[in-house]
């Protein structure tokens, strides 16, 4: 067999492999309800901020502690435990989205990324 | 209804630069085709109209630029692009910036690179002048039509630089008045994280290397069109390796901003807009190598095409991902859809399409395949309106690489004699399949959002994203930093067996010194130390090549250097972030939280002004904060104390910032303390929501003679002398009929004030105006005095500072100098091969 044919063949293999590892390391964007039926697997769960609950966050006593109740897309709410400090724009986020599994009847965020549809770019105009 | 005469409105300025953008736009359609006609026909006639109308464009180009910055230097707020993204305190340098923050601004410079690279290509590209030119501006009709701003039957075509404010935000009641212009006092402003020094020059390199990379493609393209399938290469491979300097040169300088002024923590997060700029310099240094693997061995032309024309396809692919929106949820960087990322799919089914065309031999041939083209841009569009996924653009996609893969195959010739297995060019070529591999699968995964909209899936990327990318990268790293050294001791063809015995030693060699690396960095993983000796290894490899090329043949120690500065990057890469060590734990061992399991992510400290705090070898200490222009710096002390002795052993002071923006909230940028073999990196992020400026507590009334001591808990102060003949400009002076001042000397660990408190009768009543010394957080207010004794009464009180505190985060980068050092190295690398090569280029004239 030629050489050629050989690196082809490994080559394609590594391909497969590259596509089954997107796939099998891929989060998948899910609710709360999904996230506690398999409760230790990371989800991404996409909701917005209850602002009738409290969020909690006291750096005083304890920086990286920070806890608030999100109510995810299917109307699910739960509190979310974040071990770091609360997010700054955090209560003029439009949508949030949370990386983490559940834990008891917590979520365990490991990252939050904010979606803030009036970031830096469309402004109103301020009139003087 | 009446149309409102708006006042005060410059629109000559918007009108010029809306005509030299489509003037631009046309002299690129009629010198694109000027040179294709010239090319087909091999005629000067055609090519003079052609580089005549590329004058015209250049100078257009270059007006459009200069309208622009004249419109956001002046502040010309009626034009929406100088309001959203200037404001009137910004420093000329970031007015710059604010041609990047936007869309239109950073095509715009893109286009302003091609066209500087289109002016050194007429000069230097001799016979290939017409060909490569009409592909050039093949490039730039694309990127010009990104300006235009037109409707055409409903579509959006460009988003023009020039769009008029009241136009951009229309429904907005301000502009129904026709002195609106009066009334915006200043424009959005520029991102606080554009507004650093890097940000001015990192994207004007970055799109430096895009554009650099249509320069193969077009040479390329030209070499299939006039059937001329080797010549192109010689030209071609120095603008390839500038294009591999300069895209690498951009990518590290981004890299080095978010260390600099992000506060993630590091260069790199495998972010997909890092990724994107990635993904296309990997394909092009493996093109680059399999282009020298031709030229020695006469093997592998083919997939020097096919590496070269993917190129430029994967930069307009980047472009597509970072300038469409799709990457919304995945990525931290916001980028807006303007709404044309339809626009950029057409571009990238042009260039995917060309290839082909210009290779297909019958006029008949040709014209089926662009009918084909419109019938699948049309169908897309249909399709659109019954499904909301997008899968038949893979099709398209595919069906244009297919046609010109298998015509490359065709028509390319190869070599049928079998490759040497004991040869440079087979482990060479070896090595750019592992760099395809690894830029196939950071494409893979970076594309996740794109793959939810062709098929409706519901993917999101993988939670742990650096561990998913090192899985994978690491042992490409592995193989690609064994075969820097291999492939360059071995040489083209033919082989001795002194070679081998070569091998072994350097092996030897590199086993002995990474082995003692591997105590000296503490690793403990075997992949790290496989990544140690493989990085090791390619250096001593090609340490032993330079130094012999060092004397006499020094130019051609470019390909050596850039390898060794490589290996340098990677051991760089592999200590900085093995090693990497998060400080801010907290050590008072205290349990403070109800669910301490997660010890890993308590990275932050509570930091109260002026109290001290033991950080790992560190101890810290907030000192205090100043302002300038929009920016809170927070000063912390760092000691760092050896834990035997207890002894400090140096001291530095930082000054992370945080700009409380009134739109993005909080922005922090980290300061780092560099040091040769380690960095300390700090960044607030936290602060108080509201600063309690004024509060002062412990207030005391002292009643003292001249020449008194008052004692405080931030120092003392003696009454020097009670004045009567003050004269203070702050005060207003009128019906005063007492005016006293006690001089005070303020002494405190830092230093001496003198501070004079007032204390008066005016209009009948008493009034006294206070003092305060920042820096030792005392008031001091002259409150009365007494006739009979002549005794004084100072009231002294101190700053609430309970309230003033940081949440900050440090971390200890070991070695990271080693990570831009071998990239400094690796640059004068590709320096020394550039001018190897343009001076071999030179060569073919005279020979």
């Amino acid at each position: 067999m030629r050489k050629s044919y050989i690196i082809l063949i490994v080559l394609i293999a590594a391909a497969i492999g590259a596509i089954i590892s997107t796939y099998g390391d891929a989060s998948t964007y899910e609710n709360f309800n999904v996230a506690a039926e398999n409760p230790g697997k990371e989800y991404h769960v996409v909701g917005i901020l209850n602002k009738q609950k409290e969020k909690y966050y006291n750096p005083k006593q304890d920086p990286n502690y920070f806890s608030f109740y999100m109510i995810d897309e299917k109307g699910e709410e739960r509190k979310v435990i974040y071990h770091s400090p609360e997010p700054q724009d955090f209560e003029r986020s439009e949508k949030i989205v949370i990386i983490g599994k559940m834990e008891g009847n917590d979520f365990k965020a490991s990252k939050i990324l904010l979606k803030c549809p009036s970031k830096y770019t469309d402004g109103q105009v301020k009139e003087s | 209804m009446n149309e409102i005469v708006f006042e005060g409105e410059r629109l000559i300025y918007g009108n010029l630069g809306h005509l030299a953008v489509v003037v631009a736009f046309g002299t690129s359609i009629l010198s694109a085709l000027a040179w294709a006609i010239a090319t087909n026909r091999n005629d000067e006639g055609w090519a003079n109209i052609a580089r005549k109308s590329f004058h015209v464009h250049t100078l257009a180009v270059l007006s459009v630029i200069g309208i622009l910055f004249l419109i956001i230097h002046q502040h010309y707020f009626e034009y929406h692009y100088a309001w959203q993204h200037s404001s009137r305190e910004l420093p000329v340098e970031y007015m710059i910036s604010c041609f990047w923050e936007g869309q239109e601004g950073s095509f715009l410079l893109w286009i302003f690179w091609q066209m500087v690279i289109g002016n050194i290509l007429i000069r230097t590209a001799k016979k290939w002048t017409s060909p490569v030119m009409s592909v050039l501006m093949l490039s730039q009709i694309a990127l010009t039509s990104m300006l235009i701003g037109v409707k055409i039957l409903g579509y959006k075509v460009g988003s023009s630089p020039f769009e008029l404010l009241r136009n951009a935000m229309g429904n907005a009641p301000l502009f129904k008045r026709a002195d609106y212009l009066s009334k915006i006092a200043d424009g959005n402003g520029l991102n606080p994280l554009l507004q650093n020094y890097w940000m001015v020059i990192h994207p004007p390199t970055l799109f430096f290397g895009f554009a650099t990379t249509i320069v193969p493609f077009a040479y390329a393209i030209a070499a299939l069109w006039k059937k001329d399938y080797t010549g192109w290469l010689k030209p071609a491979l120095p603008w390839g390796l500038v294009s591999v300097m300069v895209l690498g040169t951009g990518i590290i300088m981004g890299g080095f901003w978010a260390y600099e002024s992000l506060s993630f923590g590091g260069y790199w997060a495998w972010d997909p807009v890092e990724n994107a700029s990635l993904i296309p310099w990997l394909i092009l240094i493996a093109g680059v190598h399999v282009m020298l693997i031709y030229k020695h061995s006469g093997n592998a032309l083919n997939v020097s095409f096919i590496l070269i024309l993917l190129t430029f396809i994967l930069v307009l692919y980047a472009t597509f991902l970072t300038r469409s929106g799709i990457l919304g949820n995945s990525s931290v960087h916001s980028f807006t859809d303007l709404g044309m990322s339809g626009q950029l799919l057409v571009f990238i089914m042009i260039f995917l399409w060309l290839p082909a065309f210009v290779m297909l031999e019958t006029r008949r041939h040709k014209l089926l395949y662009i009918v084909a083209f419109f019938v699948f841009v049309l169908g897309l569009i249909a399709f659109e309106k019954y499904d909301t996924t997008k899968w038949p653009l893979i099709v398209l996609g595919l069906f244009f690489c297919v046609c010109s893969a298998y015509l490359l195959v065709k028509k390319v010739p190869t070599s049928p004699k079998e490759e040497e297995v004991y040869t440079r060019e087979f482990w060479m070529f070896i090595g750019s399949l592992v760099l395809v591999i690894s830029a196939f699968q950071i494409i893979m995964t970076t594309s996740v959002p794109v793959f939810n909209k062709l098929f409706g899936s519901n993917m999101a990327p993988p939670s742990d994203v650096i561990a998913h990318y090192n899985k994978w990268q690491m042992p490409m790293a592995i193989i690609i930093g064994l075969l820097t050294g291999i492939a360059q001791i071995l040489k083209y063809k033919k082989n001795k067996q002194e070679t081998l015995r070569k091998m072994l030693i350097h092996a030897a060699a590199g086993l002995v010194v990474s082995a003692g690396l591997m105590f000296f960095f503490e690793l403990n993983n075997w992949f790290y130390v496989g990544l140690l000796f493989a990085a090791v290894y390619a250096i001593t490899a090609n340490a032993d090549i330079m130094l012999p090329q060092l004397k006499g043949k020094a130019g051609m120690a470019g390909s050596s250097v850039a390898h060794i500065g490589f290996g340098i990057l990677l051991i760089g890469v592999l200590v900085s972030s093995a090693n990497k060590k998060v400080i801010s734990v907290n050590q008072s061992g205290m349990m403070l939280n109800p669910d301490f399991d997660e010890k890993a992510n308590m990275e932050h400290v509570y930091l109260e002004k002026g109290k001290p705090l033991r950080m790992g070898d560190y101890e810290i200490e907030y000192i205090s904060d100043s302002t300038e222009w929009v920016n809170n710096y927070y000063q912390v002390h760092y000691k760092k104390i050896d834990p035997k002795s207890n002894k400090v052993l140096y001291e530095f002071d930082l000054y992370p910032n945080a700009q409380i923006n009134p739109k993005m909230g909080l922005v922090a940028n980290p300061d780092t303390k560099h040091y040769l073999f380690h960095d300390v990196f700090t960044y607030v992020s936290s602060v108080p929501k509201e600063k309690d400026a004024g509060k002062f507590i412990h207030e005391t009334k002292h009643e003292i003679n001249v020449g008194d001591t008052i004692f405080t808990n931030n120092g003392y102060a003696i009454l020097q002398q009670v004045n009567s003949n003050i004269k203070d400009g702050k005060i207003d002076m009128s019906n005063l009929q007492l005016l006293l001042g006690a001089e005070l000397k303020v002494i405190t660990l830092k230093g001496e004030h003198m501070v004079t408190p007032l204390y008066g009768i005016q209009n009948n009543a008493v009034v006294d105006f206070e003092e305060v010394v920042d820096e030792a957080r005392l008031r001091f207010r002259f409150t009365g005095v007494n006739p009979k004794t002549g005794k004084v009464t100072i009231e002294t009180a101190e700053k609430d500072t309970s309230g003033e505190f940081i949440i900050m985060k440090a971390i200890v980068f070991p070695w990271i100098n080693l990570v831009w050092g071998g990239t400094i190295i690796m640059v004068i690398g590709f320096c020394m091969a550039i001018i190897r090569r343009i001076k071999e280029y030179r060569r073919i004239g005279i020979e």
